[in-house]
């Protein structure tokens, strides 16, 4: 009933976020990185969608509020693509293990 | 004291005289250099002996006093005003007081001495002679500023004044591996520090605590004499266990599980710098890769700053864990004693036969200090004046000695005394001192300390005369070597010392012989020092300890 | 005379110090000064200390006592340096002045070509300075100090041709195994120190402590045998005899001088004097005696094989300290003088008998007995002189050797025991027995063709020996068996003693039997010509000194190098170890900590998440804690 559709949301969400993040951390592709990170935004919609209806109180904000989240991450996946163009065109690979410029 | 001239500060601070005049010299000015910075030891040198013939015999407590009120850190006393509602004054006090007693008295004077003489032999150095001459003298401000401190502040502060210019001593100057010499004395001596700093403050925060009559003034001051006599009060609140302390007062108790920490922290603290086996490692390298003068000072005076520690702020504060402990010191006085001759027979390089005689004979030190006794404070005095001419005299001679062999290899060096003859007596004569030959000081030293403890541990005593034929053993071995036998023919060419080199090393000698002729001239002002602190002890033998 | 030059005794040592002081400010230029000085500070010296001697020769004066500088003040207790003259001092002054003077002229001869003339004589003068201090020192302290700048004189002596490696070697290894009975002694100083009522040091109050019982039986022996250690290295006894022989590579005049009549005699000299101690452990006495005794034949045996002639003589020397040591070890009082009288009459034909090898060496440049021969022609006084000494040696009546000697057997039979007594006699054979051989071997026989022409001394260097040989006859009558003066005297009591016919006889047998044993053994060696025929069993254990040298550097020399290098690799590797283990430790950490700070987007990611997650345990968990 409410409950289970509820925990069943949120599980999907959890699983949808924990792919993300396990693609995010050790992918070696960077677009695959980007590709995991909108996973992992679209997992937290969910979460939003999911509580919206079946949290302790159910209204509208959270649906309202995905849309939000879709809006940045489109434009944080259009910002990223761009970087990894520039560095691509920089280096000639899109390997992120390849970029350690930050190390001692 | 405004009418009196505050002659302890102009002896600590005269070096800076030179350091001002050396920083206003151009760089290229090499001979003024030199002068100014030989010239600027003999400002000190001659102070203390000033005071050295001002100063009274009779004396019971320490002399030319001076106190000026410095370092005032106010306290929050909101909740102490509970409790005292009379507060005024609530503060953490450190003040800059300086003091002349029996036992510092000498071991100042062997600082201008050898500081003097160092500076004599610093003329071998080949570069930036600027920057070693500032170094030079602000190593000897903190040398002075240590011995004559009375504060456990200003002590900590010019003991650690001393680190720094050594360790830029060492690492500029020295030789090959003179980077990793010097950071391992840095680091090594700035753990010994920080186990002092600890057990520092913990007596400022408890035996430190001055409370005025009326009531109003509560002080947490580091001054040697409140904390002496704090802890040797037997009802002061430091001493007063729980339900025995007046209310709140019962915070500050020392127990003796406490104390024997607090004892050990220094122990260790000053066994560092001592060097006490096994903490002797760092020491070894610095003799080996310093530049002679350098050395000349690190083992005359630097390493008595850890014997003068362990006895004044260790042993005089901590009397009866000392006690208890004393047979641990000496064991570890006579492990040094041996292990240091042992191990000095078999170096091939001269300089690491004196660090490990350095080794062995501050471990007659320890037995002196282990000894308990009025005797044994003598003894540990004149060991560490004794050694500290001797050591000066022998790196004098070595630093002469490389300057024209380039090596310091026994091997590459023989039968000197052809071309050479005066240095070459030097050295025999420097050789007889440090294996203890009466008439020099080194004897005296010597026959105090093991007289010293043979009263309580004689056959410890005994095994450590053995150490006189073990010295002997190495002495000789290394000194023939270098003076006896055939002579290269590069070794002819050898020219003897310069006046300038002869004249570092008679001084030496002189002040050797002499001490060792007539120890009056060290004795005599040590006389009422021993007995006032010979006293702690016959009172810790009747508290039950050790 | 009343006693007016006793007080001025302290002067003795003074000039030859001045001497010394003077001659090294002179430096190596004034070549001509050296012998000058020296002669001169010895000559004031012997004549001070002859008037000190004949002062106290009634026997009627009191010990005389000055001990009022205060040296050091440790804590509470004073320690006071001063000088004391008892009869035996004054004895002793007299034999040291004497040696000392006639040394010095002897040198100013045989080192008349040494370009460090001056350097000899100032440490001879820095010698006899030390060894007149050790003998008026009124403490043991100062005894001790006395003691060891004796035995640095003895080191700069025998090194003197430093460029030399046998004399590097052997200056090395005096100083060092006296070093070894040096630390027995100075043990001992420092238990009678704890051990004296009121700390006191001086010899006379040792000696009243000992009397009132405040030194218990046990201590007594503790003290006597620590310092019967001092006394086995300095006077070369077994075991501590080793460096002896070696220290003849020192020129011959000091061999004479500090290794025969007045250095060695100095471990002897400080058994007399702290003798209530060892009066009060028979324990103590009997390893005297017996350790004396040992020595005694041992190195006279060991002589028998020697072919180098100083060698025969230090060994000679060794066994007739172990004599002394023998005759003082029998706790008597007339046995106490006996030793004594020995070492008068030792001082005087030992060193005749090394003046007297140092002329054969001066004229031959030669030291090898073998290579020797037929100089009695060439050499007489020399000759005639060194047979005297060498008769005194041996015991022959009516010589000096011979009655004091006799005292010490006598003595032995007496108050020792037979093994003693038959000890001091076979000695007395061999002693005989090796002097007629050195005797044959040098002197008689023919002269070794290819060694080159050898003539008589100067007088400078043949005027001791005759001195010398005046003094080996005529000293012996100091005391005579029946009439004990030279005890009485130096004890301050009148002793008797009644004269024992069979030592007489027994001890003159014995020399007379070694003279011809030696002269019929030896005589047919020399001469034939100079072969180097195999030394054979036995007689090649003896020339090598019974191998104790190789023994001690097998069991004590090269394990100590050993230990030395192991104690090293110890503290390289295991201590400084410990030190760079902990440094690795913490740069291990900080190395562990940089692999963090590898650039990688992806790690530092990692690091957030784990972050996040902690935070979040650690929030949601407040709950339940």
């Amino acid at each position: 009933m409410i409950v289970n559709l509820a925990s069943s949301f949120l599980t999907l969400a959890a699983i949808l976020f924990c792919l993300g993040l396990f693609g995010a951390l050790t992918k070696r592709n960077a677009v695959i990185v980007l590709l995991s990170i909108e996973l992992m935004l679209n997992a937290v919609n969910l979460n939003l969608i999911a509580f919206s209806k079946y949290g302790i109180a159910p209204s509208l904000t959270g649906q309202l509020f995905s849309l939000f989240t879709i809006t940045v991450a489109a434009a944080e996946a259009a910002i990223g693509v761009a970087i990894l163009i520039a560095l691509f065109r920089k280096r000639g690979t899109s390997d992120v293990t390849d970029m350690n410029q930050l190390k001692r | 004291m405004p009418e009196q001239f505050p002659i302890l500060s102009a002896i600590v601070l005269s070096p800076l005289i030179g350091v001002l005049v050396l920083a206003c010299l151009p760089q290229h000015q090499g001979g003024w250099i030199k002068r100014v910075g030989i010239g600027a030891t003999f400002i000190p040198l001659l102070l203390c002996a000033w005071v050295y013939t001002a100063f009274d015999i009779r004396g019971l407590n320490a002399q030319f006093e001076e106190s000026v009120p410095w370092i005032r850190i106010p306290l929050n006393s909101d909740v102490l005003a509970q409790y005292v509602p009379t507060i005024e004054t609530y503060e953490l006090r450190f003040d800059y007081s300086l003091a002349l007693d029996g036992i510092s008295l000498p071991l100042v004077l062997l600082t201008a001495i050898v500081a003097t003489m160092a500076a004599f032999a610093s003329i071998h150095i080949k570069k930036r002679f600027k920057t070693y001459f500032i170094l030079f003298l602000l190593l000897e401000t903190g040398m002075l500023g240590v011995f004559l401190a009375r504060d456990l502040f200003l002590f900590f502060l010019f003991f650690e004044a001393t680190l720094v210019p050594t360790f830029l001593l060492i690492g500029i100057y020295g030789l090959y591996e003179r980077e990793k010499a010097a950071n391992r004395f840095l680091v090594y001596n700035g753990i010994g520090s920080a186990l002092m700093a600890v057990a520092f403050f913990a007596l400022i925060a408890t035996a430190g605590l001055s409370i005025s009559d009326t009531g109003n003034a509560i002080i947490y001051t580091g001054d040697y004499g409140t904390i002496f006599s704090q802890l040797h009060t037997p009802d002061s609140f430091v001493n007063l266990g729980p339900g025995q302390a007046p209310p709140l007062l019962e915070f500050f108790y020392l127990s003796d599980g406490m104390r024997t920490f607090l004892f050990f922290l220094l122990l260790i603290a000053f066994g560092i710098k001592l060097p006490m086996f096994p903490f002797h490692t760092w020491m070894l390298r610095v003799h080996a890769e310093a530049p002679a003068p350098v050395v000349m000072i690190h083992s005359g005076v630097l390493l008595k700053m850890g014997a003068y520690g362990l006895l004044k702020f260790g042993v005089f504060l901590f009397p009866d864990e000392a006690a208890r402990w004393a047979w641990l010191i000496a064991v570890l006085g006579v492990v040094n004693i041996l292990y240091g001759a042992a191990v000095a027979f078999v170096q091939r390089e001269f300089r690491l036969v004196l660090a490990y005689s350095s080794i062995s004979h501050m471990g007659i030190v320890l037995l002196a200090i282990a000894a308990m006794n009025g005797i044994g404070i003598e003894g540990a005095v004149f060991q560490m004046v004794s050694h500290g001419l001797i050591s000066a005299l022998m790196f004098l001679l070595l630093g002469s000695i490389y300057e024209r062999t380039n090596s310091t290899l026994l091997s590459s060096m023989g039968g000197f005394a052809k071309s050479m003859p005066f240095m070459s007596g030097m050295l025999l004569a420097a050789g007889m001192a440090s294996l203890g030959l009466p008439g020099m000081s080194g004897f005296v030293g010597e026959f105090l300390s093991f007289l010293a403890l043979f009263e309580t541990m004689p056959v410890l005593t005994a095994v450590g005369c053995i150490g006189v034929i073990l010295t002997a053993v190495y002495v000789l071995r290394a000194v023939l070597g270098i003076t006896f036998g055939q002579a290269r023919e590069k070794a002819l060419e050898f020219k003897d010392a310069r006046l300038a080199e002869a004249l570092p090393m008679i001084a030496l000698l002189a002040c050797i012989i002499l001490i060792g002729i007539y120890p009056a001239v060290v004795s005599e002002p040590l006389q009422a020092a021993v007995n006032s602190f010979g006293t702690l002890f016959t009172d810790a033998g009747a508290n039950g300890g050790g | 005379m009343d006693s007016t030059f006793v007080q001025y005794a302290w002067l003795i040592p003074v000039f030859p110090l001045l001497s010394f002081l003077v001659l090294t400010a002179l430096g190596r230029g004034f070549r001509a000064a050296g012998p000058i000085v020296g002669i001169a500070a010895a000559a004031v010296s012997f004549v001070l200390a002859l008037l000190v001697f004949l002062e106290r020769l009634d026997g009627t004066k009191d010990d005389y006592t000055w001990n009022d500088w205060n040296w050091i003040e440790a804590g509470g207790f004073t320690l006071s340096m001063g000088f004391e003259i008892t009869n035996l001092n004054a004895l002793m002054l007299v034999i040291v002045t004497l040696v000392s003077a006639l040394v010095n002229l002897y040198s100013a001869g045989y080192m008349s070509g040494d370009e460090r003339k001056t350097t000899f004589f100032a440490y001879v003068s820095l010698f006899t300075f030390s060894m007149l201090g050790l003998v008026i020192s009124s403490n043991i302290l100062m005894l001790y100090i006395f003691w060891e700048l004796v035995g640095l004189c003895s080191f700069l002596l025998i090194g003197f041709w430093y460029h030399k490696p046998e004399a590097k070697a052997a200056a090395k290894k005096a100083f060092i195994v006296t070093r070894i009975g040096d630390v027995g002694l100075l043990i001992g100083i420092l238990m009678l120190f704890w051990l004296m009522p009121g700390h006191h040091l001086d010899f006379t109050m040792i000696g009243n402590a000992v009397a009132a019982g405040d030194i218990s039986e046990s201590a007594a022996t503790w003290i006597a045998l620590l310092i019967f250690v001092g006394a086995v290295g300095k006077s070369g006894q077994f075991p501590l005899h080793v460096w002896l022989p070696d220290a003849m590579e020192g020129p011959t005049p000091i061999s004479a001088l500090i290794h025969a009549a007045t250095m060695v005699a100095a471990g002897v000299y400080l058994v007399a004097r702290t003798y209530p101690i060892f009066m009060a452990s028979p324990a103590a006495l009997d390893t005297v005696a017996y350790i004396g005794a040992f020595t005694a034949i041992f190195a006279a045996v060991i002589a028998i094989a020697q072919n180098d002639i100083k060698r025969v003589l230090a060994y000679s020397t060794v066994s007739q300290l172990g004599y002394m040591m023998l005759a003082l070890g029998l706790g008597t009082e007339l046995a106490w003088a006996a030793a004594i009288f020995h070492l008068f009459t030792h001082a005087f034909f030992k060193a005749l008998l090394f003046l007297g090898a140092g002329s054969v060496i001066h004229a031959t440049d030669e030291q090898d007995v073998r290579k020797l021969g037929g100089l009695f022609g060439s050499m007489k006084i020399t000759a005639v002189t060194f047979a005297i000494g060498a008769l005194a040696l041996s015991g022959l009546f009516p010589l000096a050797g011979f009655w004091s000697k006799d005292a010490i057997l006598t003595q032995a039979l007496h108050h020792g025991n037979v093994i003693l007594f038959a000890v001091g006699v076979i000695a007395a054979f061999f002693t005989a027995l090796y002097m007629t051989r050195l005797y044959v071997m040098v002197f008689l026989g023919k002269r070794n063709k290819g060694r080159k022409e050898a003539h008589e001394s100067p007088w400078v260097m043949t005027l001791p020996l005759m001195i010398l040989a005046v003094l080996s006859v005529a000293a012996g009558f100091a005391s005579m068996p029946g009439e004990p003066w030279l005890a009485g005297w130096l004890r301050g009591v009148t002793l008797t003693e009644h004269a024992d016919w069979l030592v007489i006889v027994l001890s003159n047998a014995a020399a007379i039997a070694g003279i011809a044993v030696g002269y019929v053994l030896f005589r047919k060696r020399s001469e034939t010509e100079a072969g180097e025929s195999e030394p054979a069993g036995l007689y090649r254990v003896l020339q090598n000194k019974f191998y104790i040298d190789e023994l001690y550097q097998a069991v004590i020399a090269a394990p100590y190098r050993a230990l030395g290098n192991v104690l090293y690799w110890f503290d390289n590797y295991v201590v400084s170890g410990a030190v760079r283990l902990v440094s690795a430790v913490f740069v291990g950490i900080g190395r562990a900590g940089v692999r963090l700070q590898n650039g990688q987007l992806q790690t530092y990611g990692l690091m957030i998440l784990f972050g996040c997650i902690l935070f979040i345990v650690a929030i949601a968990g407040r709950r339940f804690f």
